[in-house]
């Protein structure tokens, strides 16, 4: 069996090439300074300084509330439909899942301007709330609108591995469970959310590493004026032409993201010791 | 154990999630069959999307793109993801953790960081950026999606098993292949899944690795938020019918079709394979790469130029002039680019661009006096005129008072009118406001001025409530959503073309007088093509019907006086007043003035 091990070394090779070669090319963007040529380079710390600034601290604040409300409630409204569906027959599970899966497959930017459609201050809502005799709402370019756009998107990326961990659980303990005397919500939470946690945590954190490294939808559902981690990495490296600030931004963010999944991951693996 | 029917609380939980999972699918379904450009107020049924769709060929090989790469990328990760995961399980720990741990990079990492570092590694090495260096990003970034769905299946697989058959004189080969893959299939699919989906739907990246000519689904709709039009609702509508026929197909057929389906999809994408390699043989006609904005160009008319001159045009769009730069510094070569002046003084000072060989151009007499020699190119060396205009305000004739118009750009701070108004969201277009309202140059470099026109900005944002809005403002005016708009001059024309209420001031105290146009870059190789292509854009025909489609001004004096007696009748923001004493161009920034400018935008923007 030993020789199986053998089989990780293409994808080492791959991974050093094409993974871990431009990380290093960005790691050293973020410490030097001189634009976009690598020609007459120094090597400072500013680039990491500046973060910093109040601005760019709150745009990090900023990015870390709403990655965690939209992931909170993705989890919420994602646990209840995996669930539901879980409890359905193999067949309706099948369908159920698919039907989940089939909004990912139609363009993300194309469902954040439907979304734009939708809230718009003529858009569909306003005019059903005008229908209905109410006051039309603003909607677009608010918290609300980002969030809505940013649920919409993530929420499969939730329900599928839950749902995948749900399936796993052997029916029989959950009936061994009620046998020695639970009740459905002891049942739940101490059977069927215990060992759903592995697909919670691989939930988690696809919901917020998407949430926290986007541009697109807080740019087109929040406005110019809504900037996030992603929309500043994205200015720093298109529009403002700073790749050394820009690297530095995406280093910082990377470092975190990198030490939150790892507590998760060793969270875990405690889990399963 | 399991409960068969659906409780009714659970059922309308299922519903409601759905609804909202799908309403924005609807709307763009329902919007596809819009008979105007509009996407938020459906005018009336049409089909004219769908037939535009079909004409449009850069959309058609778009799809073709898209599903092909994630055709290919899912293949590739997935037996790549998979043995990796398999030998994993018997790694070292040590091997096993960096593995997990570099895997997890790509996952982790912000897509445009992704996308920045592929790009750079790929300008080093020379590769040649398209459809190879494209699919090797997808492989990166899908692999690892494979890796974490098998893996954990992986380790709840009973070791023995593997043994045991290994005992029972199995191969290694048919130990994996008959014995431990069968047991992961769930895990695989989803990994497939995933990576398809990844794949089909990414952008960030495909963009920044892409080049001649190569572009996506992504990549178009991106570079039309300039002018969205339902002709992309249409499209996504068709996938969407696809791919609900194809599952209706698959869950309903009989067993023995199924078998059938199986190798009528291997002997397809053989097809579609074959189709690739074969594409990239294109034969020896004389080609001719030409780099322009989003919707800047009737297709009809490149598809013209291609049929008159036997020649290929790989025709390539940006979104903005500094993901222009960015790509060709990046090393994207192309023959001709249509960027805006600044970024024209630019590519002039770092020596990227060949002169004009005027001679050439028999068209050229039809230009405009008026709009030639600007600052950025004093004697057009460099560049020829493609479409100009102005920035301006665009305001509700019902709602602002005729006398307040005089008040220039301090009507944007008119507190009369708060909550009721859209700034562009764009920096130099704000600062030149801000510039302008005070009066100074919006080229300056003095930070005094620049730090009055910040606190100008803040104050204007703190008192109005702005909105900093970006191409959505057509739209959004259109349907009269608030009274006052920042807009560039041709958008203003269209914008009045299709809602009369509004109006269109340039005010005194000057503005920004733009001029997008073309170059020859140093990378031209055809020059002589290069120079057909320019003198056909500027002939009459192409001229109209560019300006035609696009809305902007066009430079050909007779094209502009036509169109303005014709579909812009009446409407003076499509010939926008030039030649204002306190009007200028942008002009190139250094970078530290950028720098600063770029620093206090973003103070205002993130409150």
């Amino acid at each position: 069996m030993k020789h199986f091990s053998k089989l990780v070394r293409p994808y080492l090779v791959w991974m050093v090439l094409i993974v871990v070669l431009p990380l290093l090319l960005i790691v050293l963007y973020s410490l030097t300074t001189g634009g976009n040529e690598l020609v007459n380079i120094s090597f400072t710390l500013d680039n990491f300084k500046k973060i910093g600034e109040p601005v760019y601290f709150d745009v990090l604040k900023k990015s870390f509330t709403l990655g965690i409300a939209s992931v909170l409630i993705c989890l919420v409204c994602g646990y209840t439909l995996a669930y539901i569906i879980s409890r359905q027959n193999e067949g309706i599970q099948d369908l159920l899942i698919l039907f989940v899966t089939i909004p990912m497959w139609i363009n993300t930017l194309l469902r954040t301007y439907a979304w734009i459609s939708i809230l718009s201050d003529n858009g569909l809502v306003n005019k059903l709330l005008v229908l209905l005799g109410f006051a039309p709402a603003n909607l677009m370019y608010t918290d609300i609108a980002v969030l809505l756009g940013l649920v919409s998107d993530m929420l499969p990326f939730m329900v599928i591995p839950i749902h995948t961990s749900i399936r796993k659980i052997d029916p029989s303990l959950i009936e061994a469970s009620h046998d020695l005397g639970a009740d459905n919500i002891q049942t739940f939470i101490k059977v069927i959310f215990k060992m759903s946690i592995p697909g919670v945590i691989n939930g988690v954190m696809m919901t917020f590493l998407l949430s926290i490294s986007t541009f697109v939808i807080p740019k087109l559902l929040g406005g110019g004026q809504y900037m996030l981690i992603g929309n500043l990495i994205e200015t720093q490296f298109i529009s403002v032409g700073n790749w050394n600030f820009g690297s530095a931004t995406s280093i910082i963010l990377t470092l975190i993201i990198i030490i939150g999944m790892s507590l998760m991951r060793k969270f875990d693996r405690e889990k399963e010791d | 154990m399991k409960n068969k029917k659906l409780a009714i609380p659970s059922a309308i939980y299922v519903a409601l999630c759905f609804i909202f999972l799908y309403l924005p699918i609807v709307v763009t379904m329902v919007f596809s069959f819009n008979s105007s450009k509009s996407l938020t107020s459906m005018t009336g049924f049409s089909m004219q999307w769908y037939a535009r769709l079909i004409e449009d060929g850069s959309i058609m090989k778009a799809v073709y793109v898209s599903v092909s790469i994630a055709m290919f990328a899912t293949i590739i990760s997935t037996a790549l993801g998979t043995i990796t995961a398999i030998g994993l399980s018997k790694c070292k720990k040590v091997l096993k953790d960096v593995i997990i741990n570099l895997n997890d990079i790509p996952i982790m990492n912000p897509d445009i960081v992704t996308a920045i570092g592929l790009m750079i590694l790929f300008s080093s090495i020379t590769l040649e950026k398209g459809y190879l260096t494209m699919l090797l990003s997808h492989i990166a970034f899908c692999t690892p999606y494979v890796l974490t769905s098998v893996y954990p299946k992986v380790r709840n697989l009973d070791p023995n098993i593997a043994e045991a058959a290994l005992d029972l004189g199995a191969t290694p080969f048919e130990a994996l292949t008959k014995v431990i893959i069968p047991m992961l299939k769930d895990g695989i699919f989803a990994g497939m899944l995933l990576a398809f989906t990844m794949s089909f739907d990414d952008f960030v990246i495909s963009y920044f690795v892409t080049g001649n000519g190569v572009q996506n689904i992504s990549i178009i709709v991106y570079n039309m938020t300039k002018r969205t039009n339902p002709t992309i609702n249409a499209l996504s509508t068709i996938v969407i019918l696809i791919i609900a026929i194809t599952l209706i197909v698959i869950n309903v057929m009989p067993e023995r079709f199924k078998n059938f389906m199986k190798y009528f999809a291997a002997g397809l994408f053989a097809a579609g394979l074959i189709v690739t390699v074969f594409t990239g043989f294109a034969g020896t006609q004389r080609t001719l790469r030409v780099y322009n904005a989003g919707e800047y160009a009737d297709p009809s008319v490149l598809e013209s130029f291609e049929r008159e001159y036997g020649a290929r045009l790989i025709y390539e769009t940006f979104d903005s002039n500094e993901s222009m730069y960015t790509k060709v510094k990046s090393g994207a070569q192309y023959d001709i680019i249509i960027p805006s002046d600044y970024m024209i003084e630019r590519l002039i000072n770092e020596d990227m661009l060949k002169p004009i060989d005027w001679s050439k151009l028999t068209n050229a007499d039809g230009l405009d006096p008026a709009i030639m020699g600007f600052d950025f190119d004093a004697d057009n060396t460099y560049s020829v005129p493609y479409f100009v205009g102005t920035v301006g305000i665009l305001y509700d004739k019902t709602v602002i008072d005729e006398e307040d118009l005089s008040e220039g750009w301090e009507l944007l701070r008119n507190e009369k009118y708060k909550g009721n108004i859209y700034m562009y969201d764009s920096e130099r277009d704000s600062f030149m406001v801000a510039l302008k309202a005070l009066g100074y140059s919006m080229n300056t470099d003095n930070k005094d001025e620049i730090d009055e026109a910040y606190r100008w900005l803040i104050e204007q944002r703190d008192r109005m409530d702005v909105v900093y809005a970006g191409d959505d403002v057509i739209d959004n005016m259109i349907s009269g959503n608030k009274a006052l708009a920042v807009v560039y001059s041709g958008d203003a024309a269209y914008i009045i073309s299709e809602n009369e209420n509004m109006g269109y001031l340039e005010p005194s105290q000057g503005t920004n007088e733009w001029c997008d146009s073309m170059v020859i870059t140093k990378d031209c190789e055809d020059e002589e093509l290069a120079h057909e292509y320019i003198d056909y854009m500027l002939s009459y025909d192409a001229a109209y019907a560019n300006s035609a489609y696009v809305g902007y001004s066009s430079p050909i004096t007779e094209v502009s006086n036509e169109l303005s007696e014709e579909d812009y009748e009446g409407i003076d923001a499509y010939v926008p007043d030039f030649g204002y004493e306190l009007n200028e161009s942008f002009r190139y920034q250094e970078t530290s003035i950028k720098q600063y400018f770029a620093d206090l935008w973003t103070k205002v923007k993130a409150y």
